[in-house]
């Protein structure tokens, strides 16, 4: 990891006295005359930045002035210096120099490209200024990371795409996060570097608005999701005495705050989750519960059920009831949690068949299943950190209850195959290669974020240092690190000719991969006293680069199994572990044998059942889901419907349509789940679209049947 | 509308008590159609959906005019892959929805329930109400958990028969089956599929307040699609969601307007 930066080292105040780009600034020039011209000023930065002798420095500065002067340049900018330098660098074979030596920045037309059009990278990304600004700053950083945070080997697995970095334009945060309200009920609201400080909320609505500062704040230091836990039963205590009409409203409140807030990375939603419950789950039931004003009641969590239902009810009204036009909400996420206790718990089945409701109508509810003693945060597209014994220890002071993962590190699994074709064993060793390569990067990002915690309340990440109740608020002994994988399918398919979905034997294989990276993850965990874990990657561009990279480098082979439409260049892999989404697998076999992968991939998984435009009986959905409870390992579902938004009528009808059926305009927005949450079709890359015309509606069982045959 | 579609043959009643007697296998089941997991089909569960051919209705806007009047263009499904597949799918499917065409003009039908319930599944009947001997067996024999009956239209001669283009006497028999469900021996529901150009709101009303204290009267939207009977009322336009939903409340008010169980003898208009 010789490329690490040293940051304690480059804090040296002697090293901070200008920037080369003040110096060079000044350097402009007539035809005849170089005004303010001051060729030391590029042997400085030589020495400064890359360490070369004085001598070879001065000998570049006086061949960089004769090119300067015999071009015939009317206006001369400190870039472009800089670039001569580099050129004459090379010239030199003096790489180590020109490395440290480069400038990262963006070609103009990339820059003109970026301002007038949509960045598809991320569906969640509005168009804006907000977004041009992010879409730059991630270019830089992105590339930052690439030549001084991660090794050449690491970078280079990246470009090719043997691996994915997830967020390398958030490189300087940690990937996600899982919070607890506790914490600002019972520290008020006292942020580093904040203008004022407040006490405890004392009413709900004020913890509400402490929540939503705070997710923003923290939204601005972790690269995904903030996600908060038993978010209903926490403010139940605030409740009291709050007549219904109040609490729907701040229901109403909760929803649209952290769905209109525009306020995160470029100008992004908050991408929030929330975890609910319909019980008072057991690791909180004998835990004092925090009251208004940041007291203790004096009485515990068990005693607050009924105001936790109530508000968690009317959450769901919400929810049922949509945007202004009727449109699902996309955030924050509703993460259900179905336990044993679940069922011993009155009024389940009514809330289960509210809940399923909202599924059918909206497709909003997130049911995760714990089962048996499991405990666990849900949040992000499927991320889940799963409780332990200290956790659940910690459970009694809630408000420690605060989990991350450190970077997200894909595997790009169809390659492997397309390079150990035929030979089983060397395709187990270069999955083993690629875990251990994944473990790598996450070293590299872990020591660069310690680099950056270590400088405390002076540096960029003060607030996730701050120490209100004696520990740093990132717990980083608790940390996780994802490894996840996209096209199991394809990659199945290629080793065994089989897709998933079309034989045991298929089923059987990915299975065995799966346990393979697993054990790996543990092996390299023991090793490294970090903790490994396996999830599902969102993927929601790493399926379409993969592909686009697989077909640009294993063209022949690769063209066989990638998805989509070659020719329009729409394709895609399937993600993770899940089944081809298009095959018309019955929503029973999807849950059954996609969960087969779910106790393996032990930071979380989802089934989507893609709904289109049907929509079941809340009945018949809180059946299903009782029985995936029951009968299968799956951890996660959701039902995916399809919605159209008439932009001139402002109505929002069921399916993807090309023209609103109520007053038939053509200015439309199509509606539907990406990967784990809501957005509008217009934003999505090219992959997802293709991804999206191969998904099976399920339209056999959900639709009303016409014949069966079909 | 004049009962010009009537077909003679088509009609004819098998003898179904007969066959029942001399039928030990399923075997030669025509099943034309089959959904092994459906969430539609029967409200709350999760079940397997059997298509049958033949109708004794023709309506315009039978979504299954394939199954009604080109059953032999469709293949038939061995019910032995059907059974097999149902046990796959133990522990999840509640039951096995019979439908068609009209699944009662099938003289099997009594077998096939008992095979479904020795099964370990519950059943369910879709059907026209046109063969109310058959539906009062399966009933008293206990073979059905529940029945769907679909009525076409307000009950009177020419209403029905416009809309089903079946003989005059049908009525009657539609209207026996009615009483028969009303009876409550088996849990039911009556279903419409409400075509805008057939059914006007006041025709709706009407219905439900024959129908009055029913369990339910659950109105259904036409959908125009490839397979309708008569494909020219693919251009009619189905009531909006929002229309659909309103009807319904009215409907359900006009339901529960009756007490709950009224026993009173139905008494259709029928001339």
């Amino acid at each position: 990891m010789g490329s690490v930066i040293d940051l304690q080292a480059r804090q040296k105040p002697e090293q901070k006295i200008s920037e080369t780009t003040d110096l060079a600034l000044n350097v402009r020039t007539s035809s005849e005359d170089m005004t303010g011209w001051d060729r030391q000023k590029i042997v400085v930065a030589l020495v400064r930045e890359t360490g070369l002798d004085q001598q070879t420095a001065e000998d570049i500065s006086l061949d960089v002035e004769a090119v300067i002067k015999k071009a015939d340049i009317k206006c001369i900018t400190a870039p472009l210096i800089r670039e001569i330098v580099d050129s004459k660098l090379i010239e030199r074979g003096l790489e180590d120099a020109r490395k440290k030596h480069t400038r990262l920045g963006v070609p103009i037309y990339d820059v003109d490209q970026l301002i007038l059009h949509p960045n598809k990278e991320n569906a969640n990304v509005p168009h804006g200024p907000e977004a041009t600004n992010l879409t730059l700053a991630e270019g830089i950083k992105k590339e930052y990371a690439l030549l001084r945070v991660f090794s050449p080997e690491i970078g280079d697995a990246h470009m090719r795409g043997d691996i994915h970095l997830h967020d390398l334009g958030f490189i300087d945060r940690p990937y996600c996060s899982g919070q607890s309200l506790e914490y600002i009920k019972r520290f008020g609201l006292s942020l580093p570097n904040s203008l004022s400080i407040a006490k405890p909320a004392k009413q709900p609505e004020v913890l509400l608005a402490h929540m939503v500062k705070f997710a923003a704040a923290l939204q601005s230091h972790f690269a995904g999701a903030i996600g908060w836990d038993a978010v209903n039963l926490f403010f139940a205590p605030y409740l009291e005495g709050r007549s219904d009409r109040e609490v729907r409203q701040l229901a109403q409140m909760m929803v649209y705050e952290f769905s209109q807030q525009a306020v995160a990375r470029g100008g992004q939603a908050i991408f929030t989750d929330i975890n609910l419950y319909w019980e008072v789950p057991k690791h909180f039931e004998n835990v004092p519960a925090i009251g208004p004003g940041g007291v203790f009641t004096g009485r515990t969590y068990g005693d607050y059920e009924k105001e936790a239902q109530r508000f968690v009810w009317f959450l769901f009204d919400v929810y049922r009831e949509g945007d202004g036009t009727g449109r699902p909400f996309f955030f924050p996420k509703p993460l259900v949690h179905i336990t044993e206790k679940f069922f011993r718990t009155e009024g389940h089945q009514e809330f289960l068949e509210h809940i399923c409701d909202v599924a059918s109508e909206k497709g909003t509810t997130y049911f995760v299943f714990d089962r048996g003693e499991t405990a666990k945060i849900s949040e992000c597209c499927r991320l889940s950190f799963k409780l332990n014994d200290n956790d659940l220890n910690d459970a009694k002071e809630p408000w420690k209850m605060r989990f991350c993962a450190l970077q997200n590190v894909t595997v790009n699994l169809p390659r492997l195959a397309y390079k150990n074709m035929g030979d089983e064993q060397k395709l187990f060793n270069s999955l083993t290669s690629m875990v251990e390569l994944a473990v790598k990067a996450h070293l590299e990002k872990k020591r660069f974020i310690e680099s950056l915690l270590a400088l405390g309340e002076t540096g960029p990440l003060a607030m996730l240092t701050m120490k209100t109740d004696g520990q740093p608020y990132i717990r980083m002994h608790r940390a996780s690190y994802l490894i996840g994988m996209v096209g199991l399918n394809e990659m199945v398919k290629a080793f065994t000719g089989e897709e998933l979905n079309e034989s045991k034997r298929a089923l059987k294989f990915g299975l065995k991969v799966i346990s393979h990276m697993n054990l790996e993850c543990q092996r390299l965990s023991e090793k490294h006293t970090m903790h490994f874990v396996l999830e599902q990657t969102p993927a929601e561009s790493t399926s379409y680069r993969f592909a686009r990279l697989d077909l640009r480098d294993y063209g022949e082979i690769a063209r066989q199994y990638v998805r989509g439409t070659i020719d329009s260049g729409e394709i895609y892999y399937t993600n993770s572990t899940c089944l081809p989404v298009s095959s018309r697998e019955n929503p029973i076999e999807r849950v059954k044998s996609e969960g087969l992968f779910h106790p393996i991939i032990e930071a979380g998984s989802i089934t989507h059942i893609w709904l289109g435009e049907s929509k079941p009986s809340k009945q018949s959905l809180a059946n299903f889901v009782v029985k995936v409870f029951r009968e299968t390992l799956n951890d996660q579902i959701a039902f995916s419907p399809e919605f159209t938004n008439c932009l001139q009528c402002g109505r929002t009808v069921r399916g993807l349509l090309d023209a609103c059926p109520c007053c038939g305009g053509q200015e439309i927005d199509g509606i539907t789940r990406i990967t784990g949450y809501f957005t509008k079709v217009s934003g999505w890359n090219k992959g997802k679209l293709a991804e999206l015309k191969e998904r099976n509606k399920n339209r056999g069982f959900f639709a009303r049947t016409q014949t069966g045959s079909a | 509308m004049p009962c010009t579609a009537y077909r003679a043959g088509v009609f004819e009643q098998p003898d179904y008590f007969q066959a029942r007697e001399s039928m030990h296998t399923i075997r030669d089941l025509p099943i034309k159609g089959f959904i092994d997991t459906s969430f539609v089909d029967w409200p709350g569960k999760i079940c397997a959906v059997l298509f049958f051919p033949l109708c004794n209705f023709r309506c315009r806007y039978c979504h299954n005019a394939d199954l009604v009047i080109r059953p032999d263009q469709l293949a038939t499904i061995d019910p032995e892959g059907v059974f097999s597949r149902l046990d796959d799918l133990r522990g999840w499917i509640d039951g096995v929805c019979v439908t068609g065409g009209e699944p009662t003009l099938q003289p099997r039908l009594r077998r096939l329930l008992e095979v479904v319930r020795e099964a370990g599944f519950q059943t369910k009947l879709d059907t026209n109400g046109s063969n109310p001997d058959v539906l009062r067996e399966l009933i008293d024999a206990g073979l059905l958990d529940y029945v769907a009956m679909d009525v076409k239209s307000c009950l009177d001669e020419s209403s029905y028969c416009a809309i089903t283009n079946a003989p005059a006497s049908m009525l009657g028999r539609v209207c026996e089956s009615i009483d028969l469900l009303r009876g409550g021996r088996v849990d039911y529901e009556f279903r419409m599929t409400v075509v805008p150009s057939y059914h006007g709101p006041e025709d709706i009303f009407r219905l439900a307040r024959d129908l009055r204290g029913a369990a339910r009267l659950r109105l259904q939207n036409f959908s125009p699609g490839e397979r309708l009977l008569d494909p020219s009322l693919n251009t009619v336009k189905p009531y909006t969601p929002e229309a659909l939903a309103n009807l319904q409340l009215r409907v359900d008010e006009l339901l529960a307007s009756g007490s709950p169980r009224d026993s009173t003898p139905f008494a259709p208009r029928c001339p």
